[in-house]
């Protein structure tokens, strides 16, 4: 296919994304060279131009389950489609359909009507390990849980029995059924705890799983010995029902945990996913070839079609089109994404080929940047968890001496005594207690408040934010809305307002300010007036000066050189005497002085007032800093009802600020658009930012609440407690526990089962503890 | 109580059978979406018999 040829023209691509775009888009799915990107041949390839075809395709556009089925029949009714499958879990359609009765344009079409999105999705048929694990580790988990049924029901007779009630070959062939299904048990299901041992082993180093496969194996060897009747000092007892139970749990215990780590990290994944495997290069020759991402080089053009993840960061020299990018900045509508415009890695394509000059590749883009940074987020341990990650080796340590010791003891007066009461201290200790204590609660609560908007950027920070007693705000984009209307626009003589919003826009679209967001807005629908001789406005050596300005040299294309130093700000910043009003307004200025003012109109964000008074009613001093004018502030402050406030405000009284607050002993809660704040919050105990003025990753914030609901502030703080509380309950009862059962478990009378029972439920009452967190009311 | 020497050792046969099932449960993804099936009876239009299967292409070309 050539660039010539392209199916569709720029004009076509609708210039509000919330509308479809129109059904032409999808004929370029109907080049059979692009069926397979997205999907397979069901026949042979001789026929392939007229057999069946499997695709796979992303769906935009499902909210819930139910939709999955209203899709299926809508699919299943176009003629040619042969089959389809739905997932409402991956949000993802497989659908078999016969090239000589249509095409994918027609099929891809018909869901647009019903309101969902059908993109082809080019990394279908990536081999999908994530799948093939979790199976596994259910399918160790169901062995081990049947076995340990049908087990415990060969041991009830020796429970129940009086002596001499079985006759002895009946629980001889009641011992042999146990061993035939505590086999699969621990030749299958005990697997990843010898290969973690062994491991751990050969790295000499120490962990968990070593004194878990120690009990394991000396209990399962001491039963074999007495069920197949060899005697010795291991004694005629056996421990089948004890070990099949004792592997359940533990594996119980590791799915809960696995599970609660899946649905946090869940879209983390998914993000690390998602560069495409091979992508199309311009050869030498001028051909465009796939070739396999990891080759690409700076400087190399791509062609990036719809649906395929962009490979690499670039700048787009031909097409214009939509992107998705919202896992990287979290702007969930499709951005336009024009010639000259820059392209991030792991963001998709939506609507149009495009051609991309390759800036960055591997670990320079932002997509790298972004994936270790959220890595690193959520393998964040929490104080408390380092510690007990600190106790848990020495602790292990003296399990293996103490369980040596007690086997040495009782070896003189009752080897078989010796033997399980050392498996009894292996068993019953259990640093998996201890260990999960901190972050399964953690875990959890990350989850719940994901599930509720809030991204936790840092663990950890749940931890100081149960201890806050101040709470400080930033105003603008804070308390008030991101967005703001421009209400009027005051220009010098001689000049249209027309023009100076576009000479103000230009220069705004380097910032992420809300005003300029504002500006560059309300510019975008006035038509610019032409000027003889500056046809296009141009900034460039643009600077940002935080929560005071931007400024730049004004270029137009057909003159050569900058026409002039342009500044947009605070009218301090633009060197303006005396500014007249009391309301929200930037300046413009060149080098002669003022140019134009524009005023804004600011509206408080609905729910700030409820926010703010139940912090205040659950005891949290709330304080309020601004760069914006003292007036206006006051006048936001008063509907608020915030007595301590602080306007006029630069990053280094606000940083001065918090740290007088901080000397006073306070636990500070900082609260911002993560913008102008940086140092702000980053200085703060714990920050939170606010709506989505700033890519997420950017976001000097522990926390960020992408939907700016400031009501969720008070009830983090609530659940943060909650938190803190379960945790010191867990590690409470972790230590508890050992320090009752090990000492029991020496003196040898702590039977294997009685152990293994007591090591599951620990492990299990740490982790139902801290689920008790998903499921407590809101307020409590 | 001579039939216990026929009854234990066919129950650990149907036990092995039982994980058998299993298996094929856990490796064909009878797990894996639990959800949109239970909501199937809530469409008005009775589902049209179809191949749902994710190897159709390899049942069909076979």
């Amino acid at each position: 296919m050539q660039a010539s040829v392209l199916p569709f023209a720029l004009a076509e691509v609708p210039a509000d994304p919330s509308v479809d775009p129109p059904a032409s888009r999808l004929a370029v799915f109907d080049d059979p060279e692009e069926w397979a990107i997205f999907s397979q041949s069901c026949d042979k390839p001789a026929v392939a131009a007229t057999g069946l075809w499997e695709s796979q395709v992303m769906v935009q556009g499902m909210h819930c389950a139910a939709c999955s089925l209203t899709l299926e029949q809508a699919l299943l009714g176009i003629r040619g489609v042969v089959a389809a499958q739905v997932s409402a879990a991956s949000k993802r359609a497989s659908v078999v359909w016969s090239a000589a009765l249509t095409r994918p344009s027609q099929w891809m079409a018909v869901p647009q009507a019903l309101g969902y999105r059908l993109l082809p999705a080019s990394d279908a048929f990536a081999p999908d390990h994530g799948r093939k694990e979790a199976r596994l580790a259910l399918w160790r988990w169901l062995v081990a849980g049947f076995c340990m049924m049908q087990v415990m029901m060969y041991a009830v007779p020796a429970y129940v029995a009086g002596p001499g009630e079985i006759t002895p070959d009946i629980e001889k062939l009641l011992r042999w059924a146990s061993w035939v299904l505590t086999l699969p048990v621990v030749l299958f299901s005990c697997g990843p705890f010898f290969g973690h041992a062994l491991r751990d082993l050969k790295q000499r180093s120490i962990s968990m799983d070593l004194p878990v496969a120690l009990g394991i194996a000396m209990t399962f060897a001491v039963s074999t010995a007495a069920t197949f009747g060899a005697q010795g000092w291991w004694g005629h007892e056996v421990y089948f029902d004890s070990l099949t139970m004792f592997v359940f749990f533990l594996l119980t215990g590791r799915w809960l945990e696995q599970r609660l780590r899946d649905r946090t990290a869940g879209s983390l994944d998914r993000l690390m996913q998602r560069l495409p495997d091979s992508v199309q290069r311009q050869q030498a020759s001028g051909r465009f070839e796939r070739v396999a991402a990891r080759r690409l080089k700076p400087g190399d053009l791509i062609r990036v079609l719809p649906g395929e993840a962009f490979p690499a960061d670039g700048t787009i020299v031909a097409g214009d089109t939509f992107a998705d990018e919202a896992l990287l900045t979290g702007e969930s509508r499709p951005v336009a994404r024009l010639a000259g415009a820059s392209v991030l890695a792991g963001s998709y394509n939506l609507s149009a080929p495009v051609q991309v000059r390759i800036d960055q590749t591997g670990q320079a883009t932002r997509y790298a940047q972004i994936v270790a940074l959220m890595e690193r987020a959520s393998v964040d341990k929490p104080r408390l968890a380092l510690l007990a990650d600190r106790v848990a080796k020495p602790f292990l340590w003296f399990v293996l001496l103490a369980s040596a010791m007690a086997a040495a003891y009782w070896w003189r007066t009752d080897p078989a005594r010796a033997v399980m009461a050392a498996v009894a201290v292996l068993i019953v200790t259990c640093p998996c207690a201890l260990s999960l204590a901190t972050p399964s609660a953690m875990l959890t609560s990350a989850g719940l408040l994901a599930r509720q908007g809030v991204l936790v950027r840092r663990l950890q920070a749940l931890e100081s934010l149960a201890t806050i007693d101040t709470v400080v705000f930033d105003k603008t984009g804070t308390l008030t809305e991101a967005r703001m209307g421009l209400r009027s626009v005051e220009t010098r003589e001689g000049v249209t307002s027309a023009q100076a919003l576009h000479l103000a826009s230009a220069l705004a679209q380097h910032s992420l300010h809300p005003l300029s967001c504002a500006l560059v807005a309300a510019a975008a629908g006035v038509p610019l007036p032409l000027v003889p001789g500056t046809d296009t406005l141009n900034m460039i050596d643009v600077r940002e000066f935080p929560g005071l300005g931007l400024e730049g040299r004004l270029t137009a294309s057909s003159v050569p050189g900058a026409l002039g130093q342009v500044r947009l700000g605070s009218a301090r910043f633009c060197n303006l005497e005396n500014p007249l009003h009391d309301v929200l307004q930037v300046c413009l200025a060149d080098e002669s002085g003022w140019l134009a003012r524009f005023e804004f109109d600011e509206a408080i964000r609905p729910d700030a007032a409820e926010a703010i008074a139940a912090l205040q009613q659950a005891g949290v001093e709330v304080q309020m800093l601004s760069g914006d004018r003292a007036a206006a502030v006051r006048r936001v402050a008063n509907a608020l009802e915030i007595r301590k406030v602080q306007g006029d405000c630069t990053p280094k009284t606000k940083l001065e600020h918090m740290q007088a607050l901080q000397r006073q002993g306070r636990k500070v809660l900082m609260v911002g658009d993560g913008l102008n704040d940086g140092p702000v919050l980053a200085s703060a105990h714990v920050s939170v930012a606010v709506g989505t003025a700033v890519p997420l990753a950017q976001a000097q914030s522990d926390f960020v609440l992408p939907g700016g609901q400031l009501l969720m502030l008070p009830k983090m703080r609530a659940h943060a407690r909650r938190t803190m509380r379960i945790v010191r309950q867990n590690l409470w009862w972790a230590a508890t526990y050992n320090a009752v059962c090990v000492p029991w478990a020496l003196t040898g009378s702590l039977s294997a089962w009685l152990a293994g029972l007591g090591m599951a439920l620990s492990s299990l009452l740490v982790i139902a503890n801290a689920a008790r967190l998903a499921h407590m009311k809101e307020g409590g | 109580m001579d039939v216990l020497f026929l009854l234990v050792p066919l129950s650990v046969l149907l036990g092995l059978a039982v994980l058998a099932v299993l298996a094929w449960a856990v490796w064909s993804g009878q797990f894996e979406d639990v959800e949109s099936e239970g909501l199937r009876i809530f469409h008005e239009a009775p589902a049209r018999p179809l191949q749902k299967s994710p190897d159709f292409c390899k049942l069909k070309s076979d």
